[in-house]
């Protein structure tokens, strides 16, 4: 029997001006399982992350989460389901304060205005940002936004979270408090990476994406020890990382 | 990253105009606003009670004047228009004296008095209410006062994304700069119509980019704003009443 939680069978997306962003695109994932996704730029990691919430794409049935197919009917379970959080958090954070920013799904998503209101401030807490609540989401700074962006999706229960490269533009402080956050969450995790370290610290498996087509779906240790994968696709640890330190 | 805040018109006084339900407030201005607009300036005890019920408003907003002046001046437009009026509407061909050879006409002039004392009085209520009430309070009170969901969506996100739109112009111009631009004469506008392109074209992609984010957490076509603790106000109420029964007075019945 298949154990699967996520599963994406076959997935082709060609963008309207003919551009083919991913091809054949087959995976699983475990409940609970934590999975980065790593790539050059330009390889198809945020058309694939959208069609994981049913934005992009034909809704076709190529992908299946917790036995619900990706149709129609399905879509506003899907998006409850999947969390999603985008790279740049201004994109996210568009309501006047922190707190209605983040009651802002759970509200669409049909829970009552008081578990909306726990439902949030729980997921700011969770991201160290409840004393932040009535601050304009403008007005904080960009490691603030980034964890209240998390926050806002938390704040609806996903059981699958989904990152954009959620460590860009951090300053190293910033980064290591997200790890933390995205360590001590007990849900599914695909994050969608540059940051090599990162991915190796959260995820103990990787898939890289390279001209819309997974090349390789293995442990990040040993993407990361193999020279000829690194150099395939683009990738290359940070000068001064040793992997020998992490010898399992 | 830097956030402007040169648009934010609230002030932060401890005014017992603050407090008041944002709805009040709006429909207030509108109220008086109106009155002061239907009134025909031929009863000066009129324009006397109007200017007192603004008067009253401002000293109650304790705005300080300096700033009450710099943001009056909002109306130089208006008023620059007004002052063309006595030279050319003729009315009945009145002519009160000549400037510089120049007819000054009767109806014109009165016409000029009549709006400058009018876009003042109403250019002052709009400063007391902006002054008094935060982008997000107005907002709310309009979204209280039953006004299309659709208008409040598009005002909500010109709030939010003025900021980001204003820092991202100020990187580009900055990014211009280093790159050795300095803007001067007609030739200089080119490079800022071409940023001005790119800038609307980055707009339209973000706006796409916070739809899509919108609809990953179930956006359904409503917004809705938290519910927050105001204070009524009759004192308001009492200025809305006198105000329209002055106009209504004047016009009609005397």
């Amino acid at each position: 029997m298949n154990n699967s939680y996520l599963s994406v069978n076959n997935l082709n997306f060609e963008y309207p001006d003919g551009f083919k962003a991913l091809h054949n695109i087959n995976f699983q994932i475990k409940k609970n399982e934590r999975i980065a996704v790593l790539g050059p730029n330009g390889a198809g990691k945020t058309t694939l992350i959208l069609h994981l919430n049913g934005i992009l794409g034909n809704l076709d049935e190529k992908i299946k989460i917790d036995n619900f197919l990706y149709n129609e009917q399905n879509i506003s379970r899907i998006r409850k389901t999947v969390g999603l959080v985008f790279q740049d958090p201004d994109d996210q954070l568009f309501m006047p304060t922190v707190l209605e920013d983040v009651m802002f799904g759970p509200k669409n998503f049909g829970f009552s205005n008081e578990e909306a209101e726990n439902n949030a401030i729980n997921a700011l807490k969770k991201v160290k940002m409840d004393n932040f609540i009535d601050k304009p989401p403008h007005h904080l700074s960009f490691g603030q936004k980034r964890k209240v962006a998390i926050a806002s999706v938390l704040a609806s229960e996903p059981e699958l979270l989904v990152l954009d490269e959620p460590s860009s533009n951090l300053d190293p402080a910033s980064r290591r408090e997200l790890i933390e956050i995205l360590k001590s969450l007990e849900i599914s995790l695909i994050l969608v990476t540059h940051d090599l370290p990162m991915a190796l610290e959260i995820c103990d498996r990787s898939i890289i994406l390279n001209n819309g087509a997974i090349t390789t779906d293995m442990k990040t240790y040993e993407i990361l020890k193999d020279k000829k994968i690194m150099e395939e696709n683009r990738l290359e640890l940070p000068y001064g990382f040793a992997l020998h330190h992490l010898e399992e | 990253m830097e956030t402007t805040h040169s648009h934010h018109l609230e002030i932060h006084s401890n005014s017992v105009l603050s407090n008041i339900r944002p709805e009040i407030k709006i429909a207030t201005t509108f109220i008086i606003v109106l009155s002061i607009a239907f009134l025909s300036l031929e009863k000066n005890l009129a324009i006397v009670v109007q200017t007192f019920v603004v008067l009253l408003l401002l000293y109650l907003s304790k705005i300080k004047i300096s700033t009450y002046f710099k943001r009056l001046s909002i109306d130089i437009p208006f008023v620059l228009f007004a002052l063309f009026l006595p030279f050319l509407s003729k009315g009945d061909s009145t002519v009160m004296f000549e400037f510089f050879s120049l007819p000054i006409y009767e109806t014109g002039f009165n016409e000029m008095i009549s709006i400058l004392i009018k876009i003042t009085l109403c250019v002052s209520l709009a400063i007391v209410l902006t002054a008094t009430t935060s982008n997000i309070e107005i907002i709310y009170g309009l979204q209280k006062l039953k006004i299309s969901p659709l208008l409040i969506s598009i005002l909500s996100f010109a709030i939010r994304y003025i900021d980001v739109f204003i820092d991202e112009f100020k990187r580009v111009k900055v990014a211009m700069k280093s790159r050795g631009y300095d803007q001067k004469g007609l030739r200089g506008l080119k490079p800022i119509a071409y940023a001005s392109g790119a800038m609307l074209i980055r707009g339209y992609e973000r706006g796409e980019r916070v739809y899509n984010s919108m609809i990953s957490r179930g956006f359904n076509g409503s917004i809705e704003l938290k519910k927050r603790e105001f204070k009524k106000s009759y004192l308001l109420y009492y200025l809305s009443f006198i105000s329209i029964a002055t106009t209504i007075v004047e016009r009609f019945l005397i």
